[in-house]
């Protein structure tokens, strides 16, 4: 192909005539303004980043939880529902007239009831006031 | 002949202009004003004649130096610094058409009249000639003839090799020629 193009000078008038087009119907942005917002979306994408680790952590700690509390529920699961079942009126008539009922739940699973549920409340008070 | 600030000898003015080991300093709040000032408007007029659309250019315009200020430019020429913005926007651009492909719109935004002078009804054939043209051929015009980036700016811009901008260029001013013939634009027509 030949190095000269014989559209070349046509098209570069028409171009520069497009482009001398004033068209725009109001003023830029101001260059202070966009400065600004330039640097407040560089530190909040700083601080996504920034966060992004705890985010994780936060994550693996709700899912510890609920799997402590489906392993709890799981060990103990016929002491359990044998305890609910001793709040219906068959169970409390039979209790009332001297027969045997469920046996107790054990000081372990009761610990572990306490402890599980002050570590649930501590992950729901950190996420709120890490919301706050 | 001296690179900013650094006087090298020939075989190595390459290798510094990649291998940068002057530590970058950042722009400052009243370069990036003197800067904007004065390539603002022709980065708005640019992208939009691509786009066809006031609105998408403000918003586009907006983008486009966000990334330049997110990227931390380096003070270099002013050259650099406008072609780095040119191909930002360039690809914002292209971003913008290839969203646009992904929602079905077929039409390419031809601007609104915003003003009833005379000239309107030109400034509108114009600009229905040039939104004929493929966004690429757009862009490659745009860039040749009316910023006169060299090719190899140009490709770097469009994201091309250098070796194909002459066959570009050269098929892209064929097709614009024969759109401007076709609706009674080309320069001998108009004057004619």
């Amino acid at each position: 192909m030949a190095d000269f193009d014989p559209l070349e000078a046509e098209v570069d008038t028409w171009m520069k005539q497009f482009a001398a087009i004033d068209d725009r119907p109001h003023g830029l942005p101001d260059p202070g303004a966009l400065w600004v917002k330039a640097k407040l979306l560089q530190s909040q994408a700083a601080m996504e980043r920034a966060s992004r680790p705890i985010t994780g952590i936060q994550i693996a700690a709700y899912l510890l939880v609920a799997g402590g509390w489906a392993a709890l529920v799981t060990w103990k699961w016929s002491a359990l529902s044998a305890w609910i079942n001793s709040f219906t009126p068959s169970h409390i008539i039979l209790g009332a007239a001297g027969a045997q009922t469920a046996s107790s739940l054990s000081l372990t699973f009761v610990m572990a009831l306490i402890a599980l549920a002050s570590v649930t409340v501590m992950l729901a008070f950190h996420t709120i006031l890490a919301e706050e | 002949m001296t690179a900013d600030g650094l006087i090298l000898q020939a075989p190595f003015a390459l290798q510094t202009a990649t291998f940068r080991r002057t530590p970058k300093r950042p722009m400052d709040e009243a370069k990036f004003e003197a800067f904007y000032r004065k390539t603002a408007a022709r980065i708005w007029s640019y992208i939009f004649r691509m786009t066809g659309n006031a609105a998408t250019a403000d918003d586009l315009l907006q983008k486009t130096f966000f990334r330049f200020l997110r990227s931390n430019p380096a003070i270099a020429n002013e050259d650099h610094l406008r072609h780095y913005v040119f191909k930002t926007a360039t690809n914002l651009v292209f971003d913008h058409f290839r969203e646009i492909r992904r929602h079905h719109q077929h039409t390419v935004d031809v601007p609104v009249a915003f003003d009833h002078r005379h000239r309107d009804e030109l400034r509108h054939d114009m600009m229905r000639a040039f939104a004929e043209l493929k966004p690429q051929e757009r862009a490659l015009l745009w860039l040749a003839h009316v910023e006169g980036s060299s090719h190899e700016e140009i490709a770097d811009a469009i994201g091309v090799k250098g070796k194909s901008v002459k066959v570009m260029l050269f098929r892209a001013r064929k097709r614009l020629a024969g759109i401007l013939t076709k609706r009674g634009l080309a320069p001998e027509t108009r004057h004619g």
